[in-house]
């Protein structure tokens, strides 16, 4: 049985279909991450496994238990909000302890509890305080102990991290990893930001205008993109996108003379004059050695050192690309140099259907 | 949380208010159209319909479109005035000068004096014998005998415009210099380094912020104007020879005094409708300069 | 604008004098009024300032000796205390769930603005049928009445002013109250109310205001001294043939003090409320 299985579920306003037809299965434990930009329906998703909102249609059902029409305390979950939604006139114990206190836990036990989950996440020195009092990064962690004492199936996560400043948002991210694997638990957690999602989660969803482009691990996501919009989305900085087709076998790069192998697997695939779109990832690129293949010529005009890394950007023909190379690289800008790439790390795409071929 | 419930609970806690309000409100209204039809009178019978004789009656009465006169009269010079002076005492406390604290917090006594008060007040002032206006002005030697400001037709009107704009010119300030306040430094700053000249940054500058809770007040001051009735009762009730008789003093007279109900009730729509009509005419004037900014 | 020339601090400096005394002249008058003596009042020319202050009138008019003008004066005072309260706390009661109802779930909202509508209403298009539904109903001349009527007056202005309130506390606090499990009710009592606090005493007060200042209805409505209230007990003073023009002007003093005190201290909150609502209106 899984903790969360979410099965067809569609959300329509108006004459809008924000979700079009959600299916995933959760198993305890786990830490999906549904990613992607506003207005792809992530956040309503959230809502509607919280109870906020009801799907218009599908089930949710957590631990087998289908949970449509439920009231949001009665659902065993506990979200933790962008905004924390602390509540300003209670001090930070009660604050954690409310869900207790609405439940009718006895005071004792209720004080037991809020000092374990203070514990946790060390903030018992701030229990008598008001959120007023507490910067950003403590008022977090006090809306993550509010949802801790209460130890419901699943957690939610809004974008939590959004309104913290980079470094407490790096920080925290290293801090919602440690309490993960400490405690085990199981995770919804929604964002924008790739990074988030790569480091955090055991599983991503890509969502995009109300479905999911692709579910699998970071490492699948990263190296087996299953559409054009996952490889742009994850990845910085983001995939190359080349346009190019299929020519006698191999793929010709439009606008130029350039051809490059197709990975074996994928050339079975293709027809002949087929519209492809190449990926390929920025550090997948190196300068050429002579002889290497397959290797291309491009005419470098930009030359960016960033501290660990040194960025080109280069054309072929028409078409624009970027490469990252290691920070000693003798290059400059206005010289024509030949770059090459494992033929493994090429991504091919079908250009109409955006999938991966 | 489905939201058809989210909005049945909505609705059941409007509940109390929109029970109150129709109850007290929304019945006699239908009652008070009702009477317009009939001509009953205050106590006894309940009258027979006479159709729209009571609305006819009415537009070809003089006394009516006197009292319409009278009114639209007081609004209009009572709402300019108070729009100017208000607007003008926002400018000069938007200065830094000495006092400037003291003097704002002082501009909401005459806002914050009953109306009957202040009509008693100026009443007082005005009195023919003794009040302070006729002694001021001969003590300065602007006047040579007393006069009585509100016995003589030709002035009744003035005296009450002037009481009523002093009562309420502080309240179009007090919005004004809020608004006033709102404008950012930097771009009055842009304008002075551009060459503008102190009328031109109004122009330019200032009066787009000012519009807005301008033209809220303005709608709001015409809707009262229109409305008045305590200060006209106090002062004069509608006197002398009528010359302050506004729309709602004659509905008084007409329901009250005379005891028609009938004819009273049609007279009070009357009113009811202008006051629509106008709000109507400001909220679509509002709505296009909110879209043209 | 820091850089100004001497004749304009001048001349804003005479029109600031010009303003106060506009503003302050018929108040301090109206003072001067009520501890001058009828002599003093009625002598030619006028004595600004009286030959000897007389504050006895304050203790005339308030004194509880039977069949005085001062037990008038207070029995109207208490009718005006007690209308205004009953109808403010009456208007508070109605208007939250309102107010909350109409900030939760604006498809109500249309609601509200039609009862905001209301305030367009001459309240002589309502006399009649009020009167006699009030004589119906045995509430003429009574508080209770009156009170009631009252509560049509404030209510739709309360809940406008509250809406605005609760607008400004975050909708998240309360969901997540409402996934610890807190019913509406202790959502409200516990988080929304305190938090909406100030703005629920700005209504309050500017609830109490309103009621205090009205004349109307409080004349149509009431005739002796069971419910009449102070407004219409001044008027009486005024247009009757009382010469003690000072009495008159001490009554003034007294029902002005409420609301001139609570404006004084409350205003910033008084004027943040009605741009508030204008701007959003």
């Amino acid at each position: 049985m899984s903790a969360l299985d979410i099965i067809g579920v569609r959300k329509r306003y108006g004459t809008v279909d924000t979700l079009k037809g959600i299916d995933l299965s959760l198993e305890s434990g786990e830490f999906l991450v549904l990613l992607g930009p506003s207005g792809c329906g992530k956040s309503t998703l959230l809502n509607i496994i919280a109870g906020l909102a009801e799907p218009t249609g599908g089930d949710v059902r957590i631990d087998g238990r289908s949970v449509v029409g439920v009231h949001p305390k009665d659902r065993d979950i506990a979200m933790v909000f962008q905004s924390y939604a602390l509540y300003p006139n209670m001090s930070v114990a009660r604050n954690i302890g409310f869900g207790l206190e609405m439940r009718k836990v006895p005071a004792a036990e209720r004080a037991e509890a809020v000092k374990k989950a203070a514990k946790i996440l060390q903030i018992e020195n701030l229990l008598e305080r008001r959120p007023s009092e507490l910067s950003g990064g403590q008022r977090q962690r006090v809306a993550i102990g509010r949802a801790l004492v209460r130890n419901p199936q699943v957690f939610l996560f809004d974008e939590p991290l959004s309104n913290l400043d980079a470094k407490l948002r790096m920080e925290m991210r290293t801090e919602l990893k440690r309490l993960h694997q400490m405690l085990r638990t199981t995770v919804v957690y929604v964002t924008h930001d790739q990074i988030e999602a790569m480091t955090l989660a055991t599983r991503i969803a890509v969502m995009r205008n109300g479905h999911i482009e692709q579910l699998a691990t970071p490492a699948e996501i990263y190296e087996r993109p299953a559409t054009l919009y996952v490889a742009g989305f994850v990845g910085s900085p983001s995939m190359n996108m080349l346009d190019a087709h299929i020519a006698d076998g191999v793929a010709r790069i439009d606008g130029s003379d350039v051809v490059i192998p197709l990975p074996y697997e994928t050339s079975a695939k293709g027809t002949p004059d087929q519209k492809l779109v190449l990926g390929i990832r920025p550090e997948s690129l190196r300068l050429a050695s002579d002889g290497e293949a397959p290797a291309f010529e491009a005419n470098v005009e930009v030359v960016e050192l960033t501290g660990p890394e040194i960025v080109i950007s280069a054309t072929i023909g028409h078409q624009r690309i970027t490469a990252s190379l290691p920070p000693k690289s003798d290059i400059q800008a206005g010289t024509r140099r030949r770059f090459a790439l494992d033929a493994d790390t090429l991504h091919v795409f079908d250009k109409e259907s955006e999938k991966r071929l | 949380m489905s939201s058809s419930w989210v909005n049945t609970r909505a609705w059941l806690l409007m509940l109390p208010l929109l029970i109150v309000m129709v109850a007290v409100i929304g019945w006699p209204l239908i009652d008070t159209v009702r009477l317009s039809f009939t001509d009953a009178k205050l106590v006894g019978t309940s009258g027979n319909f006479v159709g729209f004789d009571n609305y006819l009656k009415m537009l070809s009465n003089s006394g009516f479109q006197r009292a319409f006169l009278t009114t639209t009269w007081f609004a209009v010079i009572s709402v300019t005035a108070e729009m100017f002076v208000g607007v003008g005492a926002a400018l000069l406390l938007n200065q830094q000068f000495y006092g400037r604290t003291v003097l704002r917090a002082l501009m909401i006594l005459p806002w914050a004096l009953p109306t009957v008060v202040n009509a008693t007040l100026w009443r007082l002032i005005y009195n023919p014998e003794y009040g302070a206006l006729n002694a001021a002005l001969t003590q300065i030697g602007l006047l040579d005998a007393y006069r009585s400001w509100l016995g003589e037709p030709g002035t009744a009107l003035a005296a009450l415009i002037l009481a009523d704009t002093w009562k309420n010119f502080p309240l179009v300030a007090l919005i004004a210099l809020a608004a006033l306040q709102a404008v950012p430094r930097d771009i009055t700053s842009a304008a002075m380094v551009d060459g503008a000249g102190a009328w031109s940054r109004f122009r330019f500058v200032i009066l787009p912020y000012l519009a807005g809770p301008l033209m809220v007040a303005l709608v709001l001051r015409t809707i009262e104007a229109f409305k008045v009735f305590d200060i006209i009762w106090v002062m004069t009730r509608g006197g002398p020879a009528n010359s302050t008789r506004t729309l709602s003093i004659l509905v008084y007279q007409e329901a009250f005094s005379f005891q028609r109900a009938g004819s009273g009730a049609s007279l009070a729509l009357m009113v009811t409708l202008m006051v629509t009509v106008l709000a109507a005419i400001y909220a679509a004037v509002i709505r296009k300069t909110a879209g043209a900014n | 604008m820091e850089r100004r020339s001497l004749t304009a601090t001048i001349f804003i400096h005479a029109f600031a004098l010009l303003l106060a005394a506009i503003i302050v002249a018929p108040v301090v008058w109206l003072f001067v009024m009520s501890i001058s003596s009828t002599g003093d009042l009625t002598a030619k020319p006028l004595h600004w300032w009286p030959e000897t202050v007389d504050l006895s009138r304050y203790t005339r008019l308030l004194t509880a000796v039977a069949n005085t003008e001062g037990a008038a004066f207070v029995a109207a005072l208490f009718n005006s205390l007690r209308v205004a309260g009953m109808a403010t706390i009456a208007a508070l009661v109605v208007a939250i769930p309102s107010a909350w109802a109409v900030s939760r779930t604006p498809a109500v909202g249309w609601s509200l603005y039609a009862v905001i509508a209301t305030y367009m209403l001459p309240p002589v298009a309502l006399a009649v049928p009020l009167y006699m539904a009030l004589a119906a109903l045995g509430l003429l001349n009574t508080v209770y009445g009156l009170a009631l009527v009252y509560l049509t007056i404030l209510a739709p202005f309360t809940t406008w002013l509250l809406k605005s309130g609760f607008d400004s506390i975050p909708r998240e606090i309360e969901s997540a109250a409402m996934m610890d499990g807190a019913r509406l009710d202790q959502i409200l009592r516990l988080i929304t109310l305190p938090l909406a606090a100030p703005v629920m005493a700005t209504a309050a007060l500017f609830a109490f205001l309103l009621a205090w200042d009205e004349f109307f209805y409080a004349l149509l409505f009431t005739s002796d001294l069971r419910a009449k209230t102070l407004t219409v007990a001044i008027a009486d003073l005024a247009g009757g043939r009382v010469s003690d023009y000072g009495l008159i002007a001490t009554a003034g003093v007294l029902a002005a003090l409420p609301p001139v005190l609570i404006g004084l201290f409350m205003q910033r909150a008084l004027i943040s409320g009605l741009t508030q609502g204008g701007v959003k209106g």
